[in-house]
């Protein structure tokens, strides 16, 4: 039931709560999707499938995969598609209909020229790209995609924030051009796409930030223990005992907490750490 | 429905003054829009307390207190278990349980009790405690309202904590907080009396404090305050030797 899987059944609170957790920042539902909810049955019913999946432990590859192998059900195409930029900018495929090593092929190659290219560029869909006429713009990918027996191609940005993460392609076969209802299809199956690997990223960083809970806590428990220890050896105050595990920190370029760690231990004497004013160990 | 649901509880956690989200709140709005008589959130890591970030009212601090001091309770239950678990009336309960918890958190004045995990995914943060001074079951409603509230406070907590600096515990999460401090003080000079590690001083003061009917962090405050010693000095009556 987590903020994002909520949000496909769009609120605008839900948003703003999902939004938060994820910092977003002030998106909108629409700068995210872009476009509105479709309403036909076979796609509803493959969102709530999607939205079902999209729990925390779930593993991002397979529900993309999944999300491909819908396109090609849902959208009558031949060949589907996941594609994202890397950090360094290219285009990676990362879930695919097929595993045939043609099609992978015409993928990867798209990393150079071709519809995901254009779409990463421009922000805009590539739809309908005719690849009969199209063998100026992508000498090399039109070639190949023809030889593989696909007859036009098509690519839906995956938006977030104005930002391009990566792209839906879809090959077909057939010469018909897709209809705006087709379009619009697919430009929603890409933006769920994109809330599945936001989700994902979210789940990370829920770790990150509860693993880092934990080890604060710890940490702060290991001083509380020393002070308690240094207190005792050394007659003095919390504060006090507090004031000399932080200096011997400070003057021998330590971490308080290692500190702390050594004095429990014991492979540290309370006695050895450095005094404050008149030195009271012996 | 659901959504609706959620969307009302979200509305009353961020309508108040426009300040930012505090656990208070939190904790206060849990409590309101259950229609309990109190709530109490308490961190848990490794199936043991590690502190209460807030409570509502005395009574919810001592449920969490009992908690912590014994190790047993509707929170610590949920959060092992992983599931919500519901004690509509503790006076009798049906099943016998919490046999140490029970007497005290009775005598408070808690007779109904429920305890929800808090979990974001997989993560597992905690558990929300819920008490009301009169016996009955929740409603329906009151049931689905906890759980959205679990889900937003988990969340809301993990929120706040992402803004900490590495390392430390976000300043907004130790606002009305008892990670029980004094406690681990008290353990390690415990531990320098009886030079044993900090660990088993911890267990002489629980059994102190268990032996002695007093809440942990009592005994706690006294061997601070070098009222209390547990090695041979002192004249203490420890029930463990």
């Amino acid at each position: 039931m987590g903020g994002l899987r909520s949000t496909l059944h769009g609120t605008d609170l839900e948003w703003a709560a999902a939004k938060s957790l994820l910092g977003l920042g002030t998106a909108t539902w629409a700068e995210v999707n872009g476009a509105p909810m479709p309403r036909e049955a076979t796609l509803a019913r493959t969102f709530v499938e999607l939205a079902d999946s999209l729990v925390a432990d779930f593993d991002v590859v397979e529900l993309l995969t999944r999300l491909a192998d819908r396109c090609v059900d849902v959208l009558d195409v031949a060949a589907a598609g996941i594609m994202l930029v890397a950090p360094e900018g290219d285009l990676r495929v990362i879930a695919s209909s097929s595993e045939a090593m043609r099609v992978l092929e015409l993928f990867e190659l798209q990393a150079q020229e071709g519809p995901c290219v254009d779409c990463y560029r421009t922000g805009q869909p590539a739809v309908n790209q005719d690849l009969a006429t199209v063998n100026g713009r992508w000498p090399l990918f039109a070639a190949e995609a023809l030889g593989a027996g696909f007859r036009s191609v098509h690519a839906l940005p995956m938006r977030l924030r104005g930002t391009i993460i990566g792209a839906l392609n879809l090959f077909r076969i057939d010469q018909g051009e897709m209809t705006p209802a087709d379009v619009d299809a697919a430009q929603a199956l890409a933006d769920v796409a994109t809330i599945g690997i936001l989700q994902h990223r979210g789940a990370a960083e829920a770790q990150v930030v509860n693993e880092q809970l934990n080890h604060a806590l710890n940490s702060r428990v290991v001083i509380e223990q020393a002070k308690g220890m240094v207190a005792e050896r050394e007659s003095l105050d919390m504060e006090q005992a507090f004031a000399r595990l932080r200096k011997h920190a400070r003057s021998h370029n330590l971490r308080l907490v290692d500190v702390a760690r050594d004095i429990i231990a014991g492979t540290m004497p309370a006695s050895a750490l450095d005094a404050l004013a008149p030195a009271k160990h012996t | 429905m659901a959504g609706e649901r959620r969307q009302g509880i979200l509305s009353k956690l961020v309508d108040s003054t426009g300040a930012g989200l505090g656990t208070k709140r939190l904790c206060e709005v849990c409590a309101a829009v259950t229609g309990m008589s109190g709530a109490g959130i308490m961190l848990m890591s490794g199936d043991v307390p590690r502190g209460s970030v807030c409570t509502t009212d005395d009574v919810s601090n001592i449920i969490e207190q009992l908690q912590y001091d014994l190790g047993e309770g509707p929170c610590v239950d949920a959060f092992r278990q992983d599931r919500p678990v519901l004690e509509p009336d503790l006076d009798s309960p049906s099943t016998p349980r919490w046999l140490a918890f029970r007497g005290p958190a009775v005598e408070a004045g808690v007779r109904a009790v429920f305890g929800f995990p808090l979990r974001v995914g997989a993560v597992r943060l905690g558990a929300l405690n819920l008490y009301r001074d009169r016996p009955g079951p929740l409603t329906d409603d009151q049931h689905a309202d906890a759980l959205i509230l679990t889900d937003v406070a988990a969340q809301a907590l993990l929120v706040l904590q992402a803004g900490a600096t590495p390392g430390k515990i976000a300043a907004t999460l130790e606002v009305g907080a008892n990670f029980q401090y004094v406690v681990h003080q008290a353990s390690g000079m415990v531990a320098a009396q009886l030079d044993v590690g900090v660990g088993q001083a911890l267990v002489r003061l629980r059994a102190h404090a268990f032996g002695n009917d007093r809440p942990l962090a009592e005994v706690a405050q006294d061997v601070v305050a070098r009222r209390l010693r547990f090695d041979d000095r002192s004249g203490e009556r420890d029930p463990v030797p």
